[in-house]
């Protein structure tokens, strides 16, 4: 195309005198010019550009920042409140985090004498310091939580279902390496705050099961506090220089990359497993790609980064005191993406709520896919044709939120319950002291719990109504109610507490699985409901404890089993 | 809207956002003040100018005046290496740069240029002590709130008018021979007098029924409870602003306001849990000595006890004094009155022994309130003991337990009398016994 050469602009010859004849100058042609050289066209093909289909397909083919997509997509895939961008959104804050957090290790040293002098230099001296380290604070609490919200959406669409259940394991896993990303950043600036996030983070590894050395089984392996895994994540015994390092070369180099990796797998994955699950119109057409789902994508990223760009001017991110390792804040919190975890902490033993049950919601997020067997709904929301599914999983969402709002904005000094409105200045009363079950009745709950939530659903064939059934949950529970008035002289507020999260347990744990779950095959109902209790379980044991001050159902400190 | 207009919309606002960023970064507080700085000086220099009488003079002067114009903003800082210190306190204090301008005087009148001489600054090389060393606040900020530290979690605000001689005590083993520090010296002497002492111990030296007061200046403000410090509504008191939970202030309350308000403890045993007992827990012990101290009094005592600090500075930064020599005293009971106060028996039994402090829930007499328990009175009860009596009641002491209480379920009273036999023995006692049955009001005698 390049064997017509490109014409040099030359002076005209001045025939007039005119003494400000300066030589024939416009952009248009300037840019004609420029465009048709070598340099230009060794660059960019298919130029010029032309609003062929032949010229939008390759637009996208022969770019290699748009190659990802398909040509062409079906017209459903246009629509915003089908993926709400999500996805794409996760991966353009992981961009702009590197971008930001690239430049912020020009200004920052990983160590305990420097890394706090470094967020005060950002803060006062580094020009647009403060608006980096503003930008890359908010991005992650913004990725944290878009993330989650488009592992709602994949869910509520159905889109994990066959043959895209591996991808949906790989976006769980990504998940938990956002959310690591972000702690392991929340260390870096060697604040009281981020010493402390960190603390009460890594502590609950040395409850994990033979390998802590505060879990159940540590002296299997002989582990102590200096050799445990919590001894490995912070390089010592507590938070301090060493932690530092870890922390910074975990999260700027270690993490990012293997997540970075899992996030090509991811897309690679979604690219191969393809988007066609909805069901078709009748005449449907595919529409191109660009500039359809790009412009929209373009828009999508703008209000995104318009957002961040905002909030980072706006709003400073949190820097207190200088970290000191001798002086523990009360109370001390995680990171608020943990904090539902620190609040399952009050309710069970530290290798439980640390450990066992974070470890079983990933397991159990990777087995949806396999589980569900349900071959409807995919490509679009319904409730009706998934009701156990979205029922379930919606309310372990919810109640995860509930969890952190409860952490965030319950508790304070002691961990004592202080309404949002109540100021922390003014000392609360120690909570009522706690009792546990005795042994005879743990194990007769717990056995109970197990055995009937196990094998009801199955065994009670045909419809049950669920009007009647709650009627008759009314009844029960005012006569329980009555009971622990007469019996137990127990304040309303405690018997309404025990009463809304048993019910929630009857109607989660019992009613849904009975109607919806009971003719799946024997395995993947043993598995389902299995994790479906459990979760009713820790939602129970809440009430037991906030509103019976319960301790354990079952103590059996001898096997470090204290549910 | 159409996906165009979208488009163009949504650019221009990250445009308009990158802008405000832009602007805002380039118009930080410290910017204007060195462009008034610029101003100020570049007409101060083309007044002098005008003025100048000699070649020589207008050359410098206008060589000045130059320099002046030319001077770019910039943040600027005063580094001292051996404390690792960078404090940028001049970017706003210009003029006050150690290098330029030696003598840290400047003919400006205005706050953030004024400077007249001061021989501390010539003694004390900013090269080696920074800003913030004596004046404390917040070195690397470039903000006026920020930079002088009344801001949230910034705990080391900066010290004002007489409270900065507690730098001095920082370092100065001889302060109360210093010129300048007479502040921090009276501060001392009144906590001679005082008898903190007796409860309060300085680094292990000093009682033990309270908290060691030689490393009082670095307490964490996470670690006060600042519930009751803020104004007082009739009883109840509220908190400060967070900006304000400094040492400083909380030193200061406690010589201005009545410390059982400031630390109410728990004397009803309200804070139990629902249907528990626990014990009470009084409220603070300490005497109320704001209604005999004056402000001045408050503020000195406070300046010399925020030079208490665990030792932050190189060696070579000390000035050591020569240990204090014992001082001979002429009759025994002149040594018994030095004994007396060395050991800080007022601070319990109040100056020469004439006025037992108060002692939450103890029970003096059938009259008082439970909150107006005393300590003895010396000169009252001293007449009453035979000499070996004495002696054996300041060996042995009176553990807190022993206490009659005004309240039988009322927590425990926090003041009581030390086992001195550690401290107070041989000649001492012998003289401190012999001082006591001096100041004894006269006994009956049957």
């Amino acid at each position: 195309m390049s064997d017509t050469p490109a014409p040099t602009p030359s002076p005209a010859p001045a025939p007039a005198p005119k003494p400000a004849a300066a030589p024939q100058f416009s952009v248009d042609t300037l840019i004609k010019e420029a465009t048709n050289g070598q340099i230009w066209k060794s660059m960019f093909r298919n130029w010029p550009w032309q609003d062929t289909a032949r010229h939008r397909a390759r637009h996208i083919v022969d770019n290699v920042w748009l190659h990802l997509h398909p040509t062409k997509v079906r017209p459903r895939a246009l629509e915003t409140t089908f993926t709400w961008g999500l996805g794409g959104l996760s991966f353009l804050l992981y961009l702009l985090l590197t971008i930001t957090g690239v430049l912020l290790m020009f200004y920052y040293r990983p160590t305990v004498e420097l890394a706090y002098q470094d967020m005060k230099d950002l803060q006062f001296a580094v020009s647009f310091g403060i608006f980096l380290r503003n930008n890359h604070r908010w991005c992650a609490h913004a990725m944290v939580t878009i993330v989650i919200l488009h592992m709602v959406r994949v869910f509520l669409t159905g889109s994990y279902k066959k043959p895209r259940e591996f991808n949906w394991g790989v976006g769980v896993i990504l998940l938990t390496l956002t959310l690591f990303l972000s702690f392991t950043g929340y260390l870096l600036p060697w604040d009281q705050l981020a010493i402390w996030a960190v603390t009460v983070g890594t502590n609950m590894a040395a409850a994990t099961p033979f390998l802590g050395n505060e879990g159940p089984f540590a002296n299997l392996l002989g582990m102590k506090i200096n050799n445990d895994v919590r001894f490995v994540l912070l390089g010592g015994t507590t938070v301090g220089a060493n932690t530092l390092l870890r922390f910074y070369v975990m999260h700027c180099v270690l993490v990012p990359l293997v997540t970075g990796a899992l996030i090509m797998l991811h897309f690679w994955r979604v690219r191969k497993d393809t988007f066609s699950a909805a069901p078709r119109q009748p005449d449907e057409e595919k529409v191109d790609v660009w500039p359809h789902l790009v412009v929209r994508e373009y828009i999508a990223a703008a209000i995104c980064v318009a957002f961040v760009w905002f909030v980072s001017v706006a709003f400073d991110a949190p820097l207190e005191e200088l970290a000191n390792p001798n002086v523990t804040p009360n109370p001390s919190k995680a990171p608020w993406y943990f904090l539902g975890l620190q609040e399952l902490l009050v309710y069970f033993d530290p290798w439980i709520a640390g450990v066992l049950i974070p470890g079983l919601i990933i397991k159990g997020l990777c087995a949806i896919p396999y589980l569900d067997t349900n071959p409807k709904g995919v490509g679009y929301y319904t409730w009706k044709e998934r009701p156990f599914a979205n029922a379930i999983f919606m309310f372990g969402i919810v109640m995860w939120f509930v969890l952190i709002y409860i952490g965030t904005y319950c508790r304070g000094p002691n961990y004592f319950w202080y309404w949002p409105w109540e100021s922390w200045l003014i000392h609360k009363p120690a909570p009522p002291p706690t009792w546990s079950f005795p042994l005879w009745l743990g194990v007769l709950s717990i056995a109970g719990y197990a055995g009937l939530g196990m094998a009801l659903p199955k065994l009670i064939k045909g419809e049950i109504d669920w009007k009647k059934a709650n009627w008759g949950f009314g009844v029960f529970f005012l006569v329980l109610a009555a009971a622990m008035k007469i019996g137990g002289d127990i304040e309303a507020w405690r018997i309404i507490v025990v009463g809304a999260l048993l019910w929630m347990t009857f109607l989660f744990g019992f009613l849904y699985p009975q109607r919806y779950l009971k003719d799946i095959d024997f395995m993947r109902y043993q598995i389902a409901q299995s994790l479906n209790l459990m979760m009713m379980a820790v939602l129970l044991k809440m009430g037991l404890r906030l509103g019976l001050d319960v301790k354990y159902v079952l103590e059996l400190p001898q096997f470090n089993l204290n549910i | 809207m159409t996906k165009r207009q979208l488009f163009y919309g949504l650019n221009f606002l990250i445009l308009g956002l990158s802008v405000w960023a832009v602007v805002r970064d380039n118009t930080r507080e410290w910017k204007d003040y060195q462009t008034e700085f610029k101003r100020l000086e570049v007409s101060r220099l083309k007044d002098a100018l005008s003025n100048a009488a000699t070649d020589a003079e207008k050359e410098s002067l206008g060589a000045a005046l130059q320099a002046a114009k030319r001077q770019g903003k910039a943040i600027r800082q005063v580094l001292a290496n051996d404390l690792g210190k960078a404090d940028r306190c001049v970017t706003c204090h210009v003029g006050l740069d150690p290098y330029a301008n030696p003598g840290l005087s400047t003919p400006y009148t205005e706050h953030p240029y004024k400077a007249s001489e001061v021989p501390e600054h010539k003694s004390h090389n900013l090269t080696k002590f920074a800003c913030t060393s004596c004046h404390m606040g917040q070195g690397l900020a470039t903000t006026v709130e920020d930079a002088h530290g009344r801001v949230a979690h910034w705990e080391e605000p900066m010290l004002t008018g007489p409270s900065i001689q507690a730098a001095c005590v920082r370092c100065h083993g001889d302060f109360k021979t210093l010129k300048g520090a007479e502040t921090a010296k009276r501060g001392k002497e009144l906590i001679d007098r005082l008898g903190c002492v007796g409860c309060h111990s300085f680094n292990g030296v000093g009682g033990e029924i309270s908290v060691d007061l030689g490393d009082i200046a670095d307490k964490p403000t996470s670690r006060i409870d600042w519930s009751h410090t803020g104004e007082c509504h009739g009883e109840h008191c509220g908190a400060l602003e967070k900006r304000d939970w400094n040492v400083k202030n909380w030193i200061e309350l406690h010589f201005t306001r009545d410390p059982i308000v400031l630390v109410p403890g728990d004397p009803e045993a309200k804070q139990c849990a629902p249907k528990t007992k626990c014990e009470p827990v009084s409220p603070s012990g300490m005497p109320p000595f704001y209604k005999e101290l004056s402000k001045e009094d408050a503020v000195a005592i406070t300046a010399y006890l925020m030079g208490q600090t665990a030792n932050k500075y190189p060696s070579d930064y000390f000035v050591y004094a020569a240990p204090a020599k014992e001082p001979a005293f002429a009759n025994p009971t002149a040594h018994g009155q030095y004994v007396f106060q060395k050991y800080g028996c007022a601070g319990c039994h109040g100056e020469g022994g004439k006025e037992g402090r108060r002692n939450y829930n103890a029970k003096a007499n059938d009259q008082t309130k439970m909150e107006e328990g005393l300590e003895p009175t010396l000169t009252k009860v001293v007449g009453n003991y035979t000499r070996e009596e004495l002696r054996k009641k300041i060996h042995d002491g009176v553990p807190a337990s022993a206490i009659a209480k005004f309240k039988e379920d009322g927590p425990m009273p926090p003041l009581y009398m030390p086992k001195w036999n550690e401290k107070i023995k041989g000649q001492e006692l012998e003289d401190l016994i012999t001082y006591l049955f001096s100041i004894a009001e006269k006994q009956e005698v049957w």
